[in-house]
């Protein structure tokens, strides 16, 4: 094992050289997640803070008056403006209000005579800020006419209750932090396996078929360490480098959305507690138990990089080698973020895809013991087959002097 | 001590032309032995098994038959143990460009079990020797071609090997350097090493090395000190000797 760690050194020994590297391996998720949740969050945020935040525009024709308090009594959700001149609807497509109320002239003497009387409401149902004033709208009339029910009944002598016979309670089982814990769930897997790939690929082409390319090799191979330590020695650097990745862009990006999520969150006065961090999100069990199954899955990846390294001539022969393996990999992440897909009964036992399955359902909170297990030796057994792979790839002698 | 006895290596490769695979025996029943405080030359034209030779004596590649023994240690059976008691050297190896040379002399000293501070210390010493002590602590990635040469000259030697192989250890360098490093060579021989070199320059064979084989076609021609081959071929260099192998063989053809 000696050898092994010498190689792991010295392959870190060679990325701490190389500054820029090393920058946009480390430095630049840590940037990158918060700066990019920001952007969209702002932008969000303001184009939804300038809709609630405003009155909506209505113009109304109320001869009867029926309306009249509904609307003047609510400043902060209704603005009565004028009627635009030329075609009313052509004006709320073109935003210049929001909705346009019309009351039937006789709507007083109906009330009077406990008539329905109606509203025709105008407004564009494409365009939210004007869904909005409907929806404020309809909430403000419904506490209206409970209103005028309620004394309706109080005259009659009735219970004041009879105008809302049942009242639903509603109680999420869930909670929120399944619901949200059931979203990351299925996204989160897809994000550890992209970025511990796509992560440890390049560094792991530079230490095999960069290796041979540069001639530096054969002077490794040269001396004492063993083959098989020299390849262990390299898989744990790739896989290292995978796990640090994956790591950094997780951390980053937990980070960004508690940011986002919390701030939208205060901003609309719900609170610090209406948003769990992700830590309340999942238990330490789940993260612990996903943690344990990126390992076997960090290394098959590192195995797999660099086995095509070690076998290709050069650089670009690795690259492209990997590159299927990559879109492989995108594609499992798509297809485990399917909704259904933990129905397929045989699912459980395709290799890697099995590994998305277990952390998806640790997350929603439905762990199958049995699966996760199976998944779990599974990578770990490919893993090692891989390893004996690559090991028998470098005494191989075509795989070290070029032909 | 290097004990070779009656190795063989052949290759296959694809002629694209034609289309099927060609079998080329790059080494055939080649045995050998060098002394403790000799330096051996292999001479040959390009192609005819020097590296291979070479290779297979370093335990970078396997021989299809025969066996090879370093300092009593067949390099076959336990490959590791053999290769800690060589300095092997090529042409097509290469440093590694991020480090600097005192970098790359401590690593490779704790890869083959030297310790740090003796490893820097022998290294440095060398590096004094090929005269590139003032390029210790400068990264190598601006380093000539003959410059990163030397640097694996040192590393070559850094863990005091029996054994020395070089392949072709002065191509690249000036007169001047190539002096040096024959000068080097020549220490080892007095420290007792067993050392193998091969080369295309024949005036360095006749100056330095006490034994001469000569590979045509992956087999040993003449394996004895440069006056007995230059007396048994009744030529007055030994390029004069290639010269006649040729037209031996072309004669034998025709
Ligand atoms: N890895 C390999 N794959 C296929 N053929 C090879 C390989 N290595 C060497 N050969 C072939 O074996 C023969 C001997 O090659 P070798 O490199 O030993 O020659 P050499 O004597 O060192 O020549 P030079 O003086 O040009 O260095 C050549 O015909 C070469 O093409
Ligand atoms: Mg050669």
């Amino acid at each position: 094992m000696r050898g092994a760690l010498l190689i792991v050194k010295k392959e870190f020994m060679e990325l701490s050289k190389d500054r820029k590297t090393m920058f946009f391996t480390f430095v630049m998720p840590l940037v990158l997640f918060p700066l990019l949740f920001g952007m969209i969050g702002k932008l969000g945020k303001n184009d939804k803070a300038e809709r609630t935040g405003r009155p909506s525009r209505v113009c109304v024709v109320d001869d009867s008056g029926a309306l009249a308090g509904v609307l003047t009594g609510n400043p902060k959700e209704f603005q009565v403006v004028e009627r635009p001149s030329g075609d009313l609807k052509q004006a709320i497509r073109d935003q210049k209000l929001e909705m346009s109320l019309e009351i039937e002239p006789q709507a007083a003497d109906k009330q009077r005579r406990q008539e329905t009387w109606s509203v025709k409401a105008v407004y564009d149902r494409s365009d939210e800020s004007s869904a909005l004033a409907l929806d404020r709208l309809r909430k403000a009339v419904a506490s209206r006419d409970k209103v005028v029910v309620q004394e309706r009944l109080k005259a009659m002598g009735a219970s004041t209750q009879l105008a809302v016979p049942t009242r639903i309670e509603p109680d999420d089982a869930g909670g929120t932090s399944r619901a949200l814990g059931k979203a990351l769930g299925s996204f989160l897997p897809y994000m550890v396996m992209m970025m511990m790939f796509a992560g440890a690929m390049q560094h792991g082409i530079y230490a095999t078929a960069g290796e041979k390319e540069r001639g530096t090799l054969l002077s490794l191979l040269s001396t004492s360490i063993p083959r098989s330590q020299i390849i262990i020695g390299k898989l744990l650097y790739v896989f290292s480098i995978g796990i640090i990745v994956a790591m950094i862009n997780l951390l980053s990006m937990a980070f960004a959305v508690t940011r986002l999520v919390g701030s939208e969150a205060a901003a609309a006065g719900q609170g610090a507690q209406a948003m769990p961090g992700l830590g309340a999100l999942a238990s330490p069990g789940t993260l612990g138990l996903t943690f344990i199954l990126m390992i076997p899955l960090g290394l098959f990846f590192a195995n797999f990089i660099i086995l095509a390294g070690i076998q290709a001539k050069n650089t670009v022969e690795a690259g492209t080698a990997i590159m299927p393996g990559m879109v492989v990999v995108i594609f499992l992440g798509v297809f485990s973020m399917a909704p259904g897909i933990e129905k397929m009964a045989f699912l459980p036992y395709v290799p890697v895809v099995n590994v998305s399955l277990a952390i998806r359902k640790l997350f929603s909170q439905q762990a199958n013991y049995w699966e996760y297990t199976v998944a779990l030796l599974m990578t770990i057994g490919l893993a090692c087959l891989m390893t004996w792979l690559s090991t028998r790839m470098l005494r191989r002698e075509s795989a070290i002097f070029k032909v | 001590m290097i004990q070779i006895s009656d190795i063989y290596k052949s290759f296959n490769v694809k002629d694209k032309k034609s289309r099927s695979r060609m079998r080329i025996e790059a080494v055939r029943g080649i045995s050998l032995t060098v002394k403790p405080g000799e330096i051996y030359g292999l001479l040959g034209p390009n192609g005819a098994g020097k590296s291979t030779t070479l290779r297979m004596i370093a335990g970078l590649m396997l021989p299809d038959a025969g066996t090879i023994q370093v300092c009593g240690i067949d390099s076959a059976k336990e490959p590791e143990r053999a290769r800690s008691t060589i300095g092997y050297l090529s042409t097509d190896l290469s440093v590694y460009n991020r480090f600097t040379p005192r970098e790359l002399l401590k690593l490779f000293g704790e890869f083959q079990g030297v310790d740090a501070a003796v490893a820097e210390r022998r290294g440095l010493h060398l590096l004094d020797r090929l005269h590139m002590a003032e390029f210790a602590d400068v990264k190598m990635e601006g380093f000539s071609g003959g410059q990163k040469q030397k640097v694996s000259i040192a590393r070559a030697l850094l863990h005091d090997p029996k054994v020395v192989i070089f392949d072709e250890p002065t191509t690249g360098l000036d007169v001047l350097t190539a002096k040096t490093v024959l000068d080097l060579l020549g220490i080892m021989k007095a420290e007792g090493r067993s050392v193998i070199v091969s080369t295309h320059v024949m005036p360095m064979v006749e100056a330095i090395c006490d034994r001469v084989g000569i590979i045509f076609e992956g087999t040993l021609h003449g394996d004895a000190s440069p006056r007995e081959i230059l007396d048994r071929w009744k030529v007055r260099t030994l390029d004069e000797v290639f010269f006649q192998l040729v037209a031996d063989k072309e004669r034998g053809v025709a």
